[in-house]
């Protein structure tokens, strides 16, 4: 409730900053896209300024619907994943002393400055038959001969999962390291074993912080092109990898625009259902 | 000062070319620099190191190199700068499918052979002409993808393209993940149907992508990224595949279990142009770098230093057998059908993603 | 035996003691209030009892069963948090249904022991309650309650009232007391508060650095602390500094006075509590000694009377209509009585 309503521009002072950062930085570049994705492609050239829905209907198929659904499915799984990895490490993390904390933290920004190309490598020579992982298992006796675990799906989660893994860990670490430990000692006053406590209070006191790092890694996972193309067959290669082809390599902006907006609009959409799913049941 | 031991440089170096140009067109040309646009990275590197500075010396025309983007983003930003009058770079090295898509708007300025004497040497497919017959653009630098397989993993060198539909390569095959940039529609054509003419109608495309479907079950890596295939293809992780030839001569050269075959079918030649934005204002010193590239010895020590394929007819090269081979072949090649990546683009990027990814 | 033995327990974190070893014995039944500044070792103590922590030497024995290796969740002891640990993700039941749940009792067992424990803490219906829409005393309840719900051995609460208002928190200390009698179990409570641990408790166990200074009912710490330590931590008192002339005779700066229980010899220190003092205009009387009045307050209920005794302080406290009228600065003489004084070990 404002008791007085602004009256002169000059009220407006104090949103006009985070207003203009908000028009610089999304407003501006989605309109140009949701603009550029009306345009006409010109065939064999460029495209001009026009309305035209041919590149929405071009969209519109069961083979970009499939591979839709294959992005949607794969963010999702990497964000259920990278989040159930990273949630009881972090509960750990934030249970140890500041010192050895620290470390860890460094660590993990470490991993989080490596870029994807460096990542789609090293996990490529990883999983490989003749460098791999494979190999050690050979020389332990677990395996007969090494084999080559890429390109190929689960290379591509793997891949993937490792990439958010310390996103989720560093946006998970506030709240843990927040949460009253005496929750935990309280639940196992109350007989419930370590594990038990974990599950029966850790895990529901933070299911609003589960939930938000699960959106926030699954609309990151979402936005990745070159982990997918480096560790996946073309089977593997999800919406955002051919929206890339189609910028860089078809030079059809219309339609890799037509296909960026509808992401950015399903994922939103996702976004606000999960989170309305998850206040209605915070409610009960 | 510099300017008087450029001229003087030039007229040491370019002789019997010089006499044909006139002065007029020299006096005019020295004076100006030029805006010279190269992809980035490797290429742009050789040519800051080794052309450069001696087209600076021979012609006294100052040169400010700029790194081009990959794809056709730099198409878009000339054609963008051009309608505002302004030439990022006065002359570019350009893809052969940009170059048609820049003819389409008129975007190059017509060039003047008469001013580019030494074109007259360069391979007819590499000179880029409009409709009408007006020059587009002139070949800069050519190469060529091949049949390259690990030796180890392959003690006998393949011969054909069609052993790579052999049951046997069962998932060992890496292949460029794109259509305009694997030509494996060309390969294909060439290998089974008798030549590129198949690709002229849609029937005979789909043909020829109902037999490059075979394939699929052998290919283990569609890349974008040439370095992933390489170190696989060192490694022996993808032991065949199709991948530059110059490169892999150079890893050869190293001691790598690698090796680049030219196959009976022939090696697909793919070539960038020398193209000037109608925008710019440079376009007679731009004529003179471009003649000046023409030049055998300059394909020569691009041959050398580059590791391109030259533009012109190899008897016009002082090239010995090991350095020509190093870089090309007497075989034929299949050459692109660019028209097609020009006229059917959307079409064949839609049928070609839903062949590789179905 | 049945009740609580500490047999030698001791705890380090590190380095650090936090406790040197100590034995205690809390009878079944009893309200024990381990009482001291903070940092002495008193919640240590009681993290060890209910098995949060373990002892760095000695065992933890209850009714005769070793239960030193215990983990916590399997002790069933009802404990109440500083913070409360209040699960803020559950309701009022749902918190106090939590132990029962973990056990698997059904859900009908679960909702018949939420009222039942919501009445027993006074505050019925309010179990679909979220615990962020209560007021302090309300979950201050609720903690008890869950804590409670286990039909617990031992209860133990650590510093259950700290957060409550002076007003609210005297009474919750009756109730807390009335409770624990008619239920009739063992229970310990940390404590800062000596007002707090003389309400409730049926044993006091006075603690510092680590070490039990006195375990003994509330009137008798009060009455005859054993140290300096206890005297002055509990309540006001003169402590006052002496030499023993001769046996049962000690010696002030202000003259000499009868004290039972004094050592042979050497220096010694005893404590009078300032309501023992009396006050009186002449001197001959036995324990008597010169005072000068250095400030007078008072406080309504009673009144306080500062008195400098040859460069000892004494306080006098007294209801306030028996106070004189003197000004400071009065000559009067203090009695010590000497059944009063009580000894101090070193």
């Amino acid at each position: 409730m404002i008791r007085t309503a602004p009256r002169r521009l000059v009220d407006y002072a104090p949103i006009a900053w985070p207003a203009l950062m908000l028009v610089l930085f999304f407003v501006l570049p989605f309109g140009l896209m949701l603009a550029v994705s009306f345009f006409r492609r010109v065939p064999g050239g460029f495209y001009q300024p026009d309305f035209v829905l041919a590149n929405y209907a071009r969209f519109l198929t069961a083979f970009f619907g499939n591979v839709l659904g294959f992005s949607l499915g794969l963010a999702l799984l990497v964000a259920v994943i990278a989040v159930a990895l990273a949630f009881p490490f972090t509960y750990l993390l934030s249970r140890m002393r500041r010192r050895q904390q620290v470390p860890w933290l460094v660590f993990l920004l470490a991993v989080l400055s490596l870029s994807e190309v460096i990542i789609g490598f090293s996990w490529s020579t990883l999983l490989s038959r003749t460098a791999g992982v494979t190999n050690l298992l050979v020389l332990i006796g677990l395996m007969d001969q090494p084999v080559s675990l890429s390109p190929g799906f689960g290379a591509v989660l793997t891949g993937m999962t490792y990439q958010a893994f310390p996103y989720a860990v560093l946006v998970l670490y506030p709240s843990l390291s927040r949460l009253d430990p005496t929750l935990t000692e309280a639940a196992r006053t109350l007989g419930a074993s370590p594990l038990r406590s974990f599950f029966t209070v850790v895990v529901p006191a933070l299911r609003n912080a589960i939930l938000a790092t699960v959106i926030m890694v699954f609309v990151f996972a979402l936005g990745s092109y070159l982990l997918p193309q480096l560790l996946g067959r073309p089977q593997q290669w999800t919406l955002s990898v051919l929206i890339t082809d189609q910028a860089i390599y078809q030079s059809n902006m219309p339609f890799a625009a037509a296909m960026a907006v509808f992401l950015v609009l399903v994922s939103l959409a996702l976004v606000v259902l999960s989170t309305l799913l998850g206040q209605k049941e915070g409610r009960t | 000062m510099k300017t008087t031991i450029g001229r003087r440089g030039f007229l040491a170096a370019s002789g019997a070319a010089v006499a044909a140009l006139g002065l007029p067109h020299i006096a005019k040309a020295q004076a100006k620099s030029l805006k010279i646009g190269v992809y980035g990275g490797y290429f742009k590197d050789s040519f800051d190191k080794h052309i450069f500075p001696e087209f600076t010396k021979a012609s006294g025309i100052a040169v400010e190199s700029i790194a081009e983007p990959t794809g056709a983003a730099w198409l878009v930003q000339l054609e963008q700068a051009a309608r505002a009058r302004q030439a990022p770079a006065d002359v570019s090295m350009i893809a052969q499918t940009s170059m048609l898509k820049g003819m389409t708007v008129d975007l190059w300025a017509p060039l003047d052979l008469k001013k580019i004497p030494h074109a007259e040497a360069v391979l007819p497919h590499l000179v880029n002409k409009y409709p009408d017959g007006r020059i587009a653009g002139v070949g800069a630098v050519s190469w060529y993808i091949t049949l390259v397989s690990n030796t180890k993993v392959f003690p006998a060198a393949p011969t054909s393209w069609a052993e790579m539909w052999d049951a046997k390569l069962k998932n060992q095959l890496g292949l460029l993940a794109l259509v305009n940039n694997s030509f494996l529609l060309e390969v294909t054509a060439a290998t089974f149907f008798g030549g590129t003419k198949v690709l002229d109608t849609d029937e005979g495309i789909l043909k020829v992508m109902a037999k490059l479907a075979e394939l699929k079950p052998n290919v283990k890596l569609w890349y974008r990224d040439e370095a992933q295939f390489e170190q696989a293809l060192k490694a022996g992780e993808i032991p065949m595949g199709q991948y530059y030839h110059d490169v892999t001569s150079l890893a050869a050269g190293d001691g790598q279990p690698v090796r680049s075959t030219f196959p009976k079918e022939g090696g697909i030649n793919d070539a960038g142009s020398w193209a000037v934005s109608k925008a710019s204002t440079a376009l007679d010193a731009a004529q003179v770098f471009i003649d000046y590239m023409s030049q055998p010895k300059i394909q020569a020590l691009l041959s050398r230093k580059v590791g391109t394929s030259p533009t012109i007819p190899r008897k016009l090269t002082d090239l010995t057998d090991a350095e020509f081979a190093a870089v090309s072949s007497e075989i034929p090649p299949i050459i692109p059908r660019y028209d097609l990546y020009q006229a059917k683009e959307d079409w064949l990027a839609q049928k070609w993603t839903e062949l590789i990814v179905g | 035996m049945s009740g609580l033995v500490l047999d030698g327990i001791a705890k380090s974190f590190g380095t650090v003691v936090a406790l040197h070893e100590l034995s205690l014995t809390i009878p079944q039944g009893k309200f024990v209030c381990l009482l001291g500044p903070s940092g002495c070792g008193k919640t240590t103590l009681l993290r060890l009892v209910a098995g949060l922590d373990l002892p760095s030497a000695g065992r933890i024995r209850l009714d005769g069963a070793d239960i030193t290796d215990l983990p916590a969740h399997r002790r069933d002891f009802g404990m109440v948090f500083q913070s409360l640990a209040l699960f803020p993700h559950l309701s009022v039941g749902e918190n106090i249904a939590y132990p029962l749940r973990i056990r698997g009792a059904s859900k009908a067992d679960q909702a018949a022991e939420v009222t039942r424990l919501l009445d027993l803490v006074r505050l019925p219906g309010i179990a679909d309650r979220p615990v962020s829409r209560l007021s302090g005393g309300q979950r201050q309840r609720v903690a008890i309650a869950r804590a409670l719900a286990l039909k617990p051995k031992l209860f133990l609460l650590d510093e259950p009232l700290s957060a409550l208002d002076a007003k609210l928190r005297e009474a919750m200390q009756i109730e807390l007391k009335l409770l624990q009698e008619r239920l009739g179990i063992t229970t310990i409570v940390v404590t800062h508060d000596q007002r707090e641990a003389m309400t409730m408790a049926d044993l006091v166990v006075v603690m510092s650095a680590g070490r039990i200074q006195q375990a003994a009912p509330p009137v008798e710490v009060y009455c005859h602390p054993v140290n300096a330590f206890v005297a002055d931590f509990i309540g006001t008192t003169n402590l006052l500094q002496g030499q023993v002339v001769a046996p049962g005779r000690l010696g002030l700066p202000a003259g000499e006075i009868s004290v039972p229980g004094l050592p042979a010899g050497g220096a010694t220190a005893i404590s009078v509590r300032p309501e023992n003092l009396r006050l009186h205009a002449e001197g001959g009387g036995e324990n008597r000694v010169a005072a000068c009045v250095t400030f007078i307050r008072d406080l309504g209920a009673t009144v306080e009377m500062r008195l400098d005794a040859a460069g000892q302080e004494l306080i006098l406290v007294m209801p306030p209509a028996d106070l004189p009228e003197l000004r400071p600065g009065a000559g009067v003489f203090v009695e010590l009585p000497a059944a009063a004084c009580v000894v101090l070990s070193p």
